[in-house]
């Protein structure tokens, strides 16, 4: 379901409305957690950055495996969470 | 001890010890070479975070036949940056590298033996990871390292029995990953599950007190 809003986003080019932090982990957390690490704010501007469709995944899991910075370098990701709890209030979860 | 020889004592020393469990200094390695030279795949100054590398290629365009064995004899290295980018560059090339890993084996053994042999505990526990990392890391590489045996665990077996006894205090390196004794346990019994079934009666045979799992 992430997937299909963002495409839509992407395409659209929509900045968001809000941003709050997390409060506990969930898989959502996780991705985005991964997505601040490499200097994105969420799924959305990763797509609009790079134009690319598609974001590889861990099949087992869902989380993100592998991102490109914007100095093009990888980021390469673990299949299990990486995000510790003590981490968590530092995520940013942007509403649209 | 004393002897006694006719009627005089003589005072008899024991063999001089061999120094097993003494560190040994370590030679310059060729990741460190590489590393200076600027060869490797890492792009080593950015505003990063703590615990990840950024690699300038793609890890799975990357010659496993090269590199990995250059990121393994890293992991002599005990000084920060070159202990931090082989130990994390390992673990990335061991979680991406899928069916690269098994062809590689043979080269992986030598950098394996020579980090065991600096008997460093940090360095044993590192290199006990990667190794527990390495058998799951692919189809058959557990067996794949069977033939190795001999030259990997004799070393484990001189540590084997390092368990501080602590009385009732509390073992926080046990918590942290950190306790030899545990570590090489686990990993026999890693060799053991992935070995196939000539696994437990080589490992047996190298190191008699292990217990099947």
């Amino acid at each position: 379901k992430m997937s299909e809003v963002s495409e839509v986003m992407t395409k659209a080019g929509i900045k968001p409305k809000s941003m709050h932090r997390a409060k506990i982990w969930s898989d959502d957390v996780e991705n985005l957690y991964r997505f601040q690490q490499a200097g994105y704010r969420d799924e959305v501007e990763y797509k609009q950055v790079k134009q690319v469709d598609e974001v590889e995944c861990w099949p087992e899991t869902g989380f993100v495996k592998k991102l490109q910075r914007r100095d093009n370098t990888f980021y390469y990701y673990n299949r299990q969470r990486e995000c510790e709890d003590k981490d968590v209030h530092k995520v940013k979860v942007y509403v649209y | 001890g004393f002897v006694l020889f006719g009627f005089f004592l003589f005072k008899v020393r024991g063999p001089p010890p061999a120094g097993s469990l003494k560190k040994r200094p370590a030679k310059r390695t060729a990741f460190r070479k590489f590393y200076e030279r600027g060869d490797f795949p890492i792009a080593v100054q950015h505003a990063g975070v703590a615990n990840k590398i950024a690699w300038k290629v793609e890890i799975e365009s990357l010659d496993y036949h090269y590199f990995l064995p250059l990121f393994f004899d890293g992991l002599c290295e005990t000084e920060f940056p070159y202990e931090f980018f082989a130990r994390q560059g390992v673990h990335d090339m061991l979680e991406h590298g899928g069916n690269k890993i098994l062809p590689v084996v043979p080269q992986l053994i030598i950098p394996i033996k020579n980090a065991l042999n600096l008997r460093n505990r940090q360095v044993l526990c590192t290199t006990l990871k990667v190794i527990q990392h390495l058998v799951v890391s692919a189809e058959r590489v557990g067996e794949a390292l069977v033939p190795y045996y001999r030259q990997i665990l004799p070393v484990l077996s001189i540590f084997k029995n390092m368990d501080v006894n602590l009385g009732d205090g509390i073992e926080y390196s046990q918590q942290k990953r950190e306790n030899i004794g545990v570590l090489i346990k686990e990993t026999l019994e890693l060799f053991e599950r992935y070995g196939g079934e000539d696994a437990y009666i080589n490992i047996k045979y190298m190191i008699p007190t292990y217990g099947s799992c």
